[in-house]
């Protein structure tokens, strides 16, 4: 008998043994026994290691100095980068089905952190071409900024892509070897890929004239060796050097970036508009949704990045730069409203459309109403369109910060709602759909989120990303 | 035989004679199965995946997984509660799969065979195949870290002159059918002719046609079967058109971003000075 002969070559692991114990024991065995080994690693290592960093940081920046509210805030991101690890190792040891909550819903949260980060570095980008593309100098004092944190927000995006992915390390090599023309994919992941490339250049040439000035004045002899290395100062008197320090190829960079990250941005909205069994993601809209998203985003996460820099740092804010801030408040609350219309567009075209009514009464009316209402319309675009336009009125820049965060909050909850509503048809069409993340989603989603919030802290105190003409310097 | 199934049944499929003659399909009869699993645990035996506990029991439902290509599920006609049906459900090898135009490191292949083949050496586990099926088959093996489905046995095919696929072999009733496609066609007509009762042969019209054929009381939607719409985009041409409408949303964001440097140029500092 074929069942016979399957029962004999089947995994008896999965049989119940003689010490069956329930699950969420030997799950609480686990976590417990596993807690106490990093626990103890981390502080058998932990003092000694956390004064290197500090004694190797003092070494970079000899002001560098510990404040009470940078250690909270450095505390807390690494707390949650000790969550992000710990899921991350759990998941590991055990299997990545521990990051899943359906396996009828395979993108989860990890994708939503993805697309939040990943649009928010795009429309960076796009709001970064403002300043070398269209010549709009005031744009330029906030360059090294924006594509600091473009090119840090898109890495760690990719790295939520890295850790669901169940072979990432065969990602670059045939999607080299063997790439699918057709796939929305492959066509995404190469122009990230060159999007990434194009704006590290773009980095390095913002920064290098400050980094040449500092590496007269670094103390330690390798560190200024490798500092007159990344800048090239060898070649300064030269014609490369003329060539580097030319505004043209600052612009043609620019508009090289430009170019790159908003077709990659389309193509990630056609990695969703591209599925037609997925009645909410297919068709036209969701490219051209994803632009204006984008937009919002980005605009938002500069914003909060820019006011929540010179409030830690203490620094005050330069009159032109407070009044560029006011203007991107505007400039956010008119993209809020563009946003909110296409929304309104689509979710009632929908209605009139046979197989899209079911996707789109899900959000209007059905289990995912509450978040839609709340967290979309409400925190995403109402409350900060009204913040923000009495914010720039009054100029208060509280008022602005608190926009910016409730935009980013309900764009990343609205990246949920949609990547998991989106899946909703047809597979799960009775079932209950809406489910809160799991615990280790949501570790991993903080580790990532942290790691990125720590990454641009260190940027913003060791490199010289505070808003500057880029040319002055 | 019901009207509407009559032209079904008799209606030409699209291109199910057009194809090559060495392109084979599948025939589900579900009709004459009996729901006794031995199709699922021939596939288990031939592609070495785990049973779990009970899943092999007649009745007891089953879902598919990078463990189970195959499952066999009662299935209820919701117009009729007194029609109760095991269905074999499986990959419907699509003729144009869109798992295939998805996949970006080209890990799945549509054989001239008919059947389509994941790559397991090759798949990243991107899991963008299942959101493009119209069926949602292939499902992600959490141990192999890859997306696994049922390949039509393409590995039995070549190696002995015409070998059925596992499933096939071991259907001790006659409810599953392999043969080449034109045939396995003529099957179906003659088997749905012949059977009392309104009858739907799901394959002509789902997803642009699939390799298998599967004879259904009523149609898939009402047994609980998901409704695949009639044409998956496949080809680049319609891609484009969905990615184009980006790019016109690209350059009218250009177009609105010059617009707004130029009615402000007003409020930049001509001297090109820091401002303190």
């Amino acid at each position: 008998m074929n069942t016979g002969n399957n029962m004999r070559n089947a995994n008896f692991d999965r049989m119940p043994s003689k010490r069956h114990y329930p699950l969420w024991v030997r799950a609480a065995a686990f976590h417990i026994r596993m807690a106490a080994a990093v626990l103890a690693a981390a502080y058998s290592a932990g003092k000694q290691t956390v004064l290197k960093i500090f004694g190797i940081l003092r070494k970079i920046d000899p002001e560098f100095d510990l404040s009470p509210g940078f250690l909270f805030w450095a505390g807390g991101l690494f707390f949650f980068l000790l969550l992000g690890g710990y899921a991350f190792l759990a998941s590991l040891l055990t299997s990545i089905e521990i990051l899943e909550f359906a396996v009828e819903i395979p993108w989860e949260a990890l994708i939503a952190t993805y697309v939040f980060l990943v649009t928010a570095g795009s429309g960076l980008c796009v709001i970064n071409a403002l300043g070398p593309v269209f010549g709009m100098r005031r744009y330029e004092i906030l360059s090294r900024r924006t594509v600091f944190l473009s090119l840090t927000s898109i890495i760690f995006g990719m790295s939520c892509i890295v850790l669901h992915l169940g072979h990432p390390e065969r990602l670059p090599i045939y999607n080299a070897l063997s790439p699918n023309f057709r796939s929305a994919i492959s066509w995404m992941g190469a122009l990230y890929s060159i999007y990434l490339a194009v704006v590290a250049v773009e980095l390095w040439l913002l920064l290098r004239p400050e980094l040449l000035v500092r590496a007269k004045r670094v103390r330690p002899e390798a560190g200024r060796r490798l500092l007159l290395l990344l800048t090239l100062a060898k070649f300064e008197s030269g014609h490369l050097g003329k060539l580097l320090r030319d505004c043209k190829l600052g612009r043609l960079v620019g508009i090289l970036a430009f170019i790159s990250g908003i077709s990659a941005l389309t193509m990630l909205g056609s990695v969703f508009a591209h599925t037609e069994s997925r009645p909410l993601w297919h068709g036209a809209y969701y490219p051209i949704y994803f632009l204006v998203s984008a937009l919002f985003s980005g605009c938002a996460l500069l914003l909060t990045a820019m006011i929540m820099s010179y409030r830690f740092t203490g620094h005050v804010i330069p009159p032109r730069v407070s009044s560029m801030i006011f203007e991107m408040a505007q400039l956010l609350a008119v993209l809020l409203v563009a946003g909110l219309g296409l929304t309104a567009y689509r979710l009632s075209a929908a209605l009139y459309l046979p197989r899209m009514q079911a996707p789109a009464t899900l959000l209007l009316s059905g289990e995912f109403s509450p978040v839609f209402w709340i967290f979309e319309i409400g925190l995403m675009t109402i409350m900060p369109v009204l913040t923000l336009f009495w914010a720039s009125r009054k100029k208060s820049l509280a008022g602005v910060l608190s926009g910016s965060l409730a935009v980013l909050t309900g764009a990343l909850v609205m990246r949920y709602i949609f990547v998991v509503g989106g899946q909703a048809y047809p597979v799960l069409a009775t079932d209950p759909v809406f489910q809160i993340p799991t615990v280790f989603e949501i570790m991993l989603v903080c580790g990532a989120l942290g790691a990125f919030c720590m990454i641009y802290t260190l940027g913003e105190r060791f490199l010289p990303l505070m808003d500057a003409n880029p040319h002055q310097a | 035989m019901a009207g509407g199934s009559l032209a079904a049944v008799l209606g030409f499929p699209r291109s199910g004679f057009a194809r090559a003659a060495g392109s084979y399909g599948k025939l589900v009869d579900t009709g004459r199965c009996i729901g006794c699993k031995r199709c699922m645990s021939a596939c288990k035996r031939w592609n070495k995946l785990h049973v779990e506990r009970d899943e092999l029991v007649t009745d007891r439902q089953t879902h598919l997984s990078g463990n189970n290509f195959v499952v066999v599920n009662l299935r209820v006609d919701a117009y009729n509660r007194h029609e109760r049906t095991y269905v074999h459900w499986t990959c419907q090898h699509c003729e144009k799969p869109a798992c295939v135009g998805v996949c970006p490191v080209s890990a799945i292949q549509k054989l001239p065979q008919g059947a389509v083949v994941i790559n397991e050496k090759k798949c990243i586990g991107c899991r963008y195949c299942f959101q493009a099926c119209p069926f949602k088959v292939p499902r992600f093996d959490f141990e192999k870290r890859v997306t696994r489905k049922c390949h039509l046995c393409y590995n039995r095919i070549p190696l002995l002159n015409y070998m059925k696929p596992a499933c096939v072999a071991a259907c001790p009733v006659g409810a599953l059918y392999f043969n080449y496609k034109h045939e396995v066609v003529k099957e179906a007509k003659r088997r749905a002719y012949r059977r009392q009762g309104s009858t739907y042969i799901m394959g002509f019209e789902e997803a642009g046609g699939t390799e298998i054929l599967t004879i259904l009381p009523a149609r898939p939607e009402r047994m609980g079967l998901i409704a695949a719409p009639g044409k998956v985009i496949n080809q680049g041409l319609q891609k484009i058109r969905i990615t184009a409408s980006g790019i016109m949303g690209a350059s009218v964001i250009a177009a609105g971003m010059y617009l707004y440097a130029d009615k402000t140029r007003d409020r930049d500092d001509p001297t090109d000075e820091y401002g303190q």
